[in-house]
């Protein structure tokens, strides 16, 4: 009996040898919080994802295995992150003839909205005193994971911080994009699709693709585009202030 | 076998826009210049293959569940950052609201009004 229970009690660590278990725990937790989502009528300020984040983390408080397990049997799930973004390039070039009728004004509005993305959150931070550190991690919170993790890296930010502000930021600009959208009488999916791109990186790209198929084109381009543009500018201006 | 085939061409340009960012020194990654490579390569076909597009879509819709995992250890870090919770939290939702706020104005302002009716009777569809 007592043999039992103590294979009983080595199995979460045996479990966590292998990634399978990271990796069920993570789809599991992802489809019960969109089920929660749904029955607790979609609110705005609680995304599935994150129902799901505190679930895995509460899971894995409870059994007896560090965060440093789980991360590294997700670590494989997050291999996806790269094919998944080269997948961006169907929506993509299903809109390049709208994108091509546009270039210019998105060229002269994009830049700008990026800088001003990064810079308000870092602005108001460093006004409330907030160290170095903790400002490395904010600064790239527009900007899709895979460049964002990069960007945090080479300016001395916190991984872990970082990736609770992309969440915080896309959860906070789905709610400001549908909620100013409104109040400024916008609808067009072009506008929408690339404000929810340029701010609320692959979440944002998401719920665009709820809205429609176009919205989501022109926020991936909008996630693209504020990527690729904060990936070069911001280490330089990074270094000018430090 | 048409979605693994569309993943394989995800892949090779995946490794292409590695060595693009290995041969060139970009600091970027190779997720988005396989993505800009992948765009181009289908104009210069002029047309997308249909194994990629089948297995676009799943992935794309994966996007959110992929950065889930990396936000699960701001729990357990949260200690660290104890005595800045009011300035993140202040700093991560005023500023994405007035991000938002200025992209919209900046876009409208600029962004010449569409002429295809199609385009904003789908939207008012969804709402």
């Amino acid at each position: 009996m007592n043999d039992w229970l103590e294979r009983l009690s080595q199995l979460p660590q045996q479990w966590f040898d292998s990634p399978i278990a990271a990796i069920a725990l993570t789809l599991g937790a992802y489809f019960f919080g969109i089920r929660l989502f749904k029955l607790m009528h979609r609110p705005t300020w609680c995304p599935p994802m994150l129902i799901a984040a505190i679930l895995i983390a509460v899971t894995i408080a409870l059994l007896p295995i560090g965060i440093d397990d789980y991360n590294r049997g997700a670590g494989w799930l997050m291999l996806l992150l790269g094919p998944a973004t080269v997948a961006l390039a169907v929506p993509l070039y299903q809109q390049l003839p709208q994108i091509r009728a546009l270039w210019k004004p998105i060229l002269l509005t994009l830049p700008l909205s990026a800088t001003l993305a990064a810079c308000y959150a870092v602005i108001i931070a460093a006004a409330m005193g907030a160290p170095k550190e903790v400002l490395a991690s904010l600064a790239p919170k527009s900007v899709t994971s895979p460049i964002a993790l990069g960007l945090a890296e080479e300016l001395g930010g916190s991984r872990a911080l970082l990736m609770g502000a992309l969440l915080t930021t896309g959860v906070t600009a789905i709610f400001g994009v549908e909620w100013l959208s409104r109040v400024l009488h916008i609808r067009d999916p072009r506008l929408i699709g690339l404000a929810l791109g340029i701010n609320g990186h692959a979440l944002g790209t998401v719920r665009a693709f709820e809205i429609s198929s176009a919205a989501g084109a022109f926020a991936s381009l909008g996630m693209s585009l504020t990527g690729a543009f904060t990936a070069v500018v911001l280490p330089l201006v990074w270094h000018l202030f430090y | 076998m048409s979605v693994l085939r569309g993943f394989l061409w995800l892949l090779v340009f995946l490794l292409l826009g590695q060595a693009v960012v290995a041969l060139f020194r970009l600091p970027m990654p190779s997720g988005v210049i396989g993505m800009l490579l992948l765009t181009l390569f289908f104009g210069y076909r002029g047309g997308m293959n249909p194994d990629v597009v089948h297995i676009s879509q799943p992935l794309i819709a994966m996007l959110a569940l992929l950065i889930m995992p990396g936000v699960v250890e701001i729990f357990f870090v949260a200690g660290q950052f104890a005595d800045q919770w009011v300035a993140i939290l202040t700093a991560l939702i005023a500023g994405t609201l007035l991000s938002v706020l200025s992209s919209l104005l900046l876009m409208r302002r600029y962004l010449p009004a569409s002429d295809a009716p199609g385009l904003a009777a789908g939207n008012a569809g969804h709402e």
